[in-house]
């Protein structure tokens, strides 16, 4: 995909097209229950029925999503506008077992390559799939892949007060509270408090060393909803 | 674009054509997929002592954060050798996404026709 060449006057042609990824995208990081994949067009179906979850807008309230469904009006060009933006990472989780189609998706964001810093957001869509762990391992595996490829020190998360569920797992990934914004999220009704959670270079590396399969969320844990 | 990251073309010329190993990009874009493929490309070419690389990017179609890391990352290990050095042929695209992420002056730009 790469030509190496020295230099010198019988200069090669000009490039030719690189073979375009796969449709299922291409995976970039495996835990024991999820892998992380990059984004493939077919995703933006799925994106479509999770944008119009109430479920989700409440409890994530993405900026993503709401880019896809009010800025790109839903349009397949926020693939490749998602695709090539410097700012951010956005990799689809597929759990390794059970599940015939993504559970979310966790992305990097705001990123600041010189500085080192950016922040992670976490969207389990599929109820199902909620309290297994898969967002507590997609959150991790992209915060080593932050620290191992693109060489982040810090990543900072904002969480809504009642949103018990990320908070444990952001906890359960070694973050650590920050702060709270006070009344800085509104929902369409009233304002929440926002929780900001950081964690540095050294404590996800620490998180590394001890790291362990972790057993399904306890039931007490989050506020996630039950299967339908 | 900067007028200071393109100031030295004619200097970074000079040097083109002395030593110099070009890394040439295939077009498309450089992402996260792709992108492990440079970073491997970098390594192998350092690994046989060529140290002074020019990345030719003017085929790219985009470029995502993990495209730009590894950018850095390439200046990072280049720079780590005496006379290690590197210098990037971007196109508008790749120049876009470098001032969008603030590392538009972290590298030795060429951008005039050619190499």
């Amino acid at each position: 995909m790469i030509a190496v060449e020295p230099q010198g006057p019988d200069a090669p042609p000009p490039a030719e097209p690189r073979p375009r990824p796969p449709e299922s995208g291409v995976v970039i990081s495996r835990g024991t229950r999820v892998y992380l994949r990059t984004l493939a067009p077919r995703d933006l179906d799925l994106l479509a029925a999770w944008v119009d979850d109430p479920f989700l807008e409440r409890m994530v309230g993405s900026e993503f999503l709401n880019a896809y469904k009010h800025v790109w009006d839903k349009s397949p060009a926020f693939y490749e506008a998602v695709l090539t933006d410097p700012t951010q990472v956005v990799l689809v989780v597929e759990a390794n077992r059970g599940w015939d189609k993504p559970v979310g998706v966790v992305r990097l964001f705001n990123i600041h390559l010189l500085e080192g810093y950016a922040f992670l957001e976490t969207i389990i869509s599929d109820p199902r799939a909620m309290k297994r762990g898969f967002g507590v391992e997609a959150g991790k595996l992209i915060s080593y892949y932050g620290v191992d490829v693109l060489g982040l020190r810090r990543i900072e998360a904002k969480v809504y007060e009642y949103n018990v569920l990320s908070m444990n797992s952001l906890r359960r990934n070694g973050f650590r509270q920050e702060g709270v914004l006070r009344q800085a999220g509104f929902d369409g009704e009233r304002y929440w408090d926002l929780v900001i959670f950081g964690i540095l270079k050294d404590e996800i590396d620490a998180q590394r060393q001890k790291d362990k399969v972790h057993l399904p969320l306890e039931s007490s844990e989050g506020n996630g909803r039950e299967p339908a | 674009m900067s007028a200071g990251a393109v100031a030295e073309p004619d200097a970074r010329t000079e040097q083109a054509g002395d030593g110099f190993t070009r890394v040439r990009l295939l077009a498309g874009p450089l992402t996260a997929a792709t992108a492990p493929a440079l970073r491997a490309e970098v390594r192998a070419a350092i690994d046989q002592g060529r140290t002074a690389l020019l990345v030719d990017l003017d085929a790219v179609t985009g470029v995502d954060a993990v495209g730009v890391a590894a950018l850095l990352e390439a200046r990072r290990l280049l720079e780590a050798h005496t006379g290690g050095t590197l210098v990037l042929r971007a196109n508008p695209i790749v120049c876009r996404a470098l001032k969008e992420t603030g590392t538009l002056t972290a590298f030795a730009l060429w951008t005039g026709p050619g190499m």
